[in-house]
């Protein structure tokens, strides 16, 4: 009988299942209802240290410490007169501290929790030996993050902070637990999941005084990767020196492979801050900020009118268009009229007759109005747009702005009106609308060093063993008339005399290079300076831009060549 | 179609009993085990199951008012409407719980997975049938296993291996009660468990962590081990007569992960004890029973195929499940017929009911 054959197995099974059901429920009931009651299993974690962050030459920047944190069971504890005493004593916390901390343990009582965290290696060895046989208390190490360099880097490297419970809901699947750090922005964030490390840990039966009976399984915890940036210890440390107590950015890329050697932004923070458990009012003055803005990243996130340093796309969009050349010339008398208005360039008594390569030497907002509008807004948005503005370069860098590069149809569209000339003169010294991130303005410098070639700005090239591929150049398609004209004006505004960016010539390098002096709606013209070099074979594009620093021919110009000479006295130049 | 007296006659209330008090059982359990959500009602999981059971309920008696001779003629048509869904699922459905089983329709998580269990069994059974006097050889196997190695690998790849493997026996009992060589069956199981290596290559990292952690549950105790552990601490802290609706601490403290869908039996051994446990499962051997019994009664090889697959599904379900929460068996993840939270595995299971009677009620009789 076929059909037996199927019910018969069947039956089996059932009959299986139910002498599994009566082997748990009966014969090892004693056994289980034991672990039930005393809710015995504990798990002990045993973290698996992130990924450590390394500079180009591999010298630790971000790695992790081991650090002891005092975690209790509350409704384990049996004598909390005596916990009490020791945490006065040995670990020295305020009586109120402790009220405190118990109250909150005691609303989740069956979690471990975390009564003091980061304690004195001392602290805890004595606190170890001391709560001997006491219940529901265990000392653990964890391992914290350290920023090796505090304040320097900041931005890039990021910082971290306790999971949420909400994000936790998502991540569980991940190996996220209760109390993981995870990263909030820079690298940390962008590579968390690289960067991770998988917790593992030893799972123990306990009996009912807390004290383990056997172990029931153990397993290994996994390091997460280490990062290998293209960021050079060096030139960061002297970007965020030579910014000081300025507000503002640096940034410092190979214009031929797009590797961020330097990215640095001020105010910055110390992300060792967010680490420690007891800083709670540091970190609430740094997020809250409004002013100063220390946790954003200025160099990426950004938003300012790039002023006179946008001339190089206003010259590419002239020279390309045809209708202006490396001999043309136009006479600047102080001022130009446009129908009513007068629009000043900023000498007054003018400079004469300027062609592209004085024009750019002496930053000649007349020239630059006359060959603007011989161009037209509609080049300069389609050339401004092709050196990058008003899209993300695509750093893999968390929380990137785009900008915005505008245009007939963007001020149709978001401003619901036409497009006025008036608007394109200011359009033409990188004023009005335009606004951009000093990242985009290296990438847009990099297209000149590079004679034509855009690159993608990285500050990650290796993961753990396994090199990160990145896309190579692409052309912008630039005659080479266009650069080579554009390059000998920037080669003029360091290297003459009477160039604009004169101070950012250093001994025995030739470099090039672009003023900018921006105004804003807030006050004091923001500074710019964007600069390459060696002018021949350039290996280093640099932008130093200063919130309301006045002249960019003076500080950044100034700045950016220490930048030039730290790069040669390391033997990058 | 209109029900003839006869037909009313035959309505089986036994088995419709049966099937409400497993769902009363699982309403409860699900309560319990949902209960510390803190939920409104009209948002709580044991509102959205009764809704879904009154869905359920309705697709029950329109499966019965249509003879089950219509749905073998549609069975192919089923069939293929079920398998495009699978594979809509895989390219859009939504990612939950790292799977994607679901769509959701107007609110309602629909997973084709469920169904396509039983659009095997119709498809199957079809294939039987049409074979009554025919001989098999070799060759009329290819047909059923292409049938089934299509919906299995698309399953597979959601992916849900539990489903997946749910469908092997269904295949094979239909085979063998339809009349298929048995030492052809023989022969193609054994090559099922030879090909096991490749097919260990298709699952997911955390598909082949559950099952080395069967094999120990130590490998792993903070992930996929836990629940293991955790499960049968319940169960087992359950004892004869277990701990009382609502008292089980292991539910209660939030020992048990997903213990309202597929480990709801953790908290039924919990609370209700050994007796409890074994009464539940008593009560699916009833209705399996009655699967065979209507198989054995019904002369029509269409009928009888039906009959002996749904009887075989639910059987592998139940036995699965209950010996995954006890530890006999790897996690797979497939949900307790009835008394799992979900929609869409209770309305497929009331439909697989509603087969039944369908073929009790209008069999024909020696």
């Amino acid at each position: 009988m076929r059909e037996r054959l199927v019910t018969v197995s069947v039956s089996i099974l059932f009959v299986l299942a139910c002498l599994g059901l009566f082997y748990v429920q009966i014969l090892r009931y004693p056994y289980y209802s034991k672990l039930s009651q005393n809710n015995s299993i504990r798990i002990i974690p045993i973290n698996g240290p992130r990924g450590n962050i390394l500079d180009r030459n591999g010298k630790v920047l971000v790695t992790s410490r081991l650090s002891f944190d005092i975690v209790i069971v509350y409704n384990e504890l049996r004598d909390k007169p005596r916990l009490i005493n020791l945490l006065k004593d040995v670990v020295g916390m305020s009586g109120a501290d402790i009220a405190k901390s118990l109250e909150k343990a005691s609303s989740r009582a069956y979690a471990p929790f975390a009564i003091a965290e980061d304690i004195d290696k001392e602290k805890a060895i004595r606190f170890d030996e001391e709560s001997l046989g006491l219940n529901g208390v265990t000392l653990e190490t964890r391992s914290r993050r350290n920023y090796i360099y505090k304040n320097m880097g900041s931005h890039v490297f990021g910082y971290l902070s306790e999971i949420t419970e909400d994000e936790l809901e998502d991540l569980k699947d991940s190996g996220y637990r209760m109390r993981d750090l995870i990263g909030r922005s820079g690298l940390e964030k962008y590579y968390e999941s690289y960067l991770k490390g998988t917790d593992g840990g030893t799972q123990i039966e306990v009996d009912s005084m807390g004290r383990q009976t056997r172990v029931l399984g153990v397993k290994e915890p996994i390091c997460g990767k280490d990062l290998r940036l293209t960021v050079d210890l060096d030139l960061q440390s002297i970007a965020d020196k030579l910014l000081g107590s300025h507000a503002g950015a640096i940034v410092a890329i190979n214009p031929a492979t797009g590797e961020v050697l330097a990215l640095a932004s001020h105010p910055s923070f110390d992300p060792n801050v967010f680490v420690r458990p007891n800083n709670s009012n540091e970190r609430l003055r740094l997020l809250r900020d409004r002013k100063g803005r220390p946790m954003s990243n200025r160099a990426i996130s950004g938003l300012y009118a790039p002023g006179s340093v946008f001339k190089i796309v206003t010259s590419s969009a002239a020279l390309e268009s045809g209708r202006v050349k490396n001999s043309s010339y136009f006479t600047c008398t102080g001022s130009y009229k446009f129908g009513r208005r007068s629009f000043n360039c900023w000498k007054e008594e003018g400079h004469g007759p300027q062609n592209i390569y004085s024009g750019l030497m002496n930053s000649c907002n007349v020239y630059f109005y006359n060959i603007g509008r011989l161009a037209g807004v509609d080049a300069l948005e389609s050339y401004a747009k092709l050196f990058g503005y008003g899209k993300l370069t695509g750093i893999d860098l968390p929380d990137e702005v785009k900008g915005l590069a505008p245009g007939r149809s963007w001020k149709k569209l978001y401003r619901k009106d036409s497009w006025y000339e008036g608007e394109t003169l200011n359009y033409s010294i990188g004023q009005g609308y335009l606004m951009v991130t000093p990242i985009q303005v290296a990438c847009m410098t990099a297209v000149i060093a590079n004679k034509g070639m855009a690159t993608k700005p990285f500050v990650v090239k290796q993961i753990g063993p396994s090199p990160v591929t990145h896309e190579g150049l692409r052309s912008v398609s630039l005659r080479a008339q266009t650069t080579d004209d554009i390059r000998r004006g920037m080669y003029e505004v360091v290297n003459n005399e009477f160039g604009t960016g004169k101070r950012a010539k250093a001994e025995g390098i030739v470099a090039a290079g672009k003023t900018g002096t921006a105004q804003n709606p807030q006050g004091r013209t923001h500074a710019w300076f964007t600069g390459f070099a060696p002018f021949d074979d350039p290996r280093i594009c640099v932008v130093v831009f200063l919130e309301h620093g006045g002249k960019g021919g003076v500080e950044p110009a100034g700045i950016a060549r220490q930048i030039f000479e730290e790069a040669r006295r390391i033997g990058y130049l | 179609m209109m029900m003839n007296r006869r037909n009313f006659k035959d309505f089986d209330m036994m088995l419709i009993g049966i099937t409400l008090l497993l769902f009363t059982i699982g309403i409860l359990a699900v309560y319990s085990a949902t209960i510390a959500k803190g939920l409104n009602f009209s948002e709580s999981f044991v509102f959205k199951q009764i809704n879904s059971l009154v869905i359920g309920l309705i697709i029950l008696f329109i499966t019965i008012s249509v003879s089950y001779q219509r749905f073998i003629d549609l069975s192919y048509f089923i069939y293929i409407v079920n398998v495009l869904l699978l594979v809509l699922v895989l390219v859009l459905g939504q990612a939950r719980l790292g799977a994607q089983r679901w769509f959701s329709i107007g609110g309602f998580a629909f997973q084709p997975s469920e169904f396509i269990k039983l659009s095997l069994i119709l498809v199957l059974s079809n294939y039987v049938g049409n074979r009554k006097n025919s001989s098999w050889g070799f060759g009329s196997l290819i047909i059923p296993c292409i049938v089934l190695a299509i919906p299995f690998i698309l399953v597979l790849l959601q992916p849900d291996l539990g489903t997946a493997l749910l469908l092997v026996p269904v295949f094979f009992s239909i085979l063998i009660v339809g009349g298929a060589n048995l030492k052809h069956l023989g022969l193609m199981a054994i090559t099922g468990l030879a090909a096991l290596p490749v097919f260990w290559q298709i699952l997911r990292d955390y598909q082949k962590q559950r099952l080395l952690v069967f094999i120990n549950p130590n490998i792993d105790p903070l992930g996929a081990g836990y629940t293991i552990i955790q499960s049968k601490i319940a169960i087992g802290s359950g004892g004869l007569f277990g701990k009382g609706w609502q008292a089980g601490t292991q539910n209660r403290l939030n020992f048990l992960p997903e213990r309202h869908t597929d480990f709801i039996f953790s908290v039924i051994g919990e609370e209700w004890g050994f007796v409890g446990a074994l009464a539940t499962t008593f009560l699916y051997f009833l209705i399996v029973k009655r699967a065979f019994t209507i198989a054995n009664l019904t002369s029509d090889l269409y009928g009888k195929a039906i009959a002996n697959g749904i009887g075989v599904l639910l059987a592998f379900q139940v036995v699965i499940n209950i010996s995954m929460t006890i530890g006999l068996m790897p996690v797979v993840g497939i949900p307790l017929p009835l008394i799992s939270y979900g929609g869409t595995s209770l309305i497929a299971t009331l439909t697989a009911i509603g087969l039944l009677v369908n073929v009790e009620m209008r069999r024909s009789t020696f």
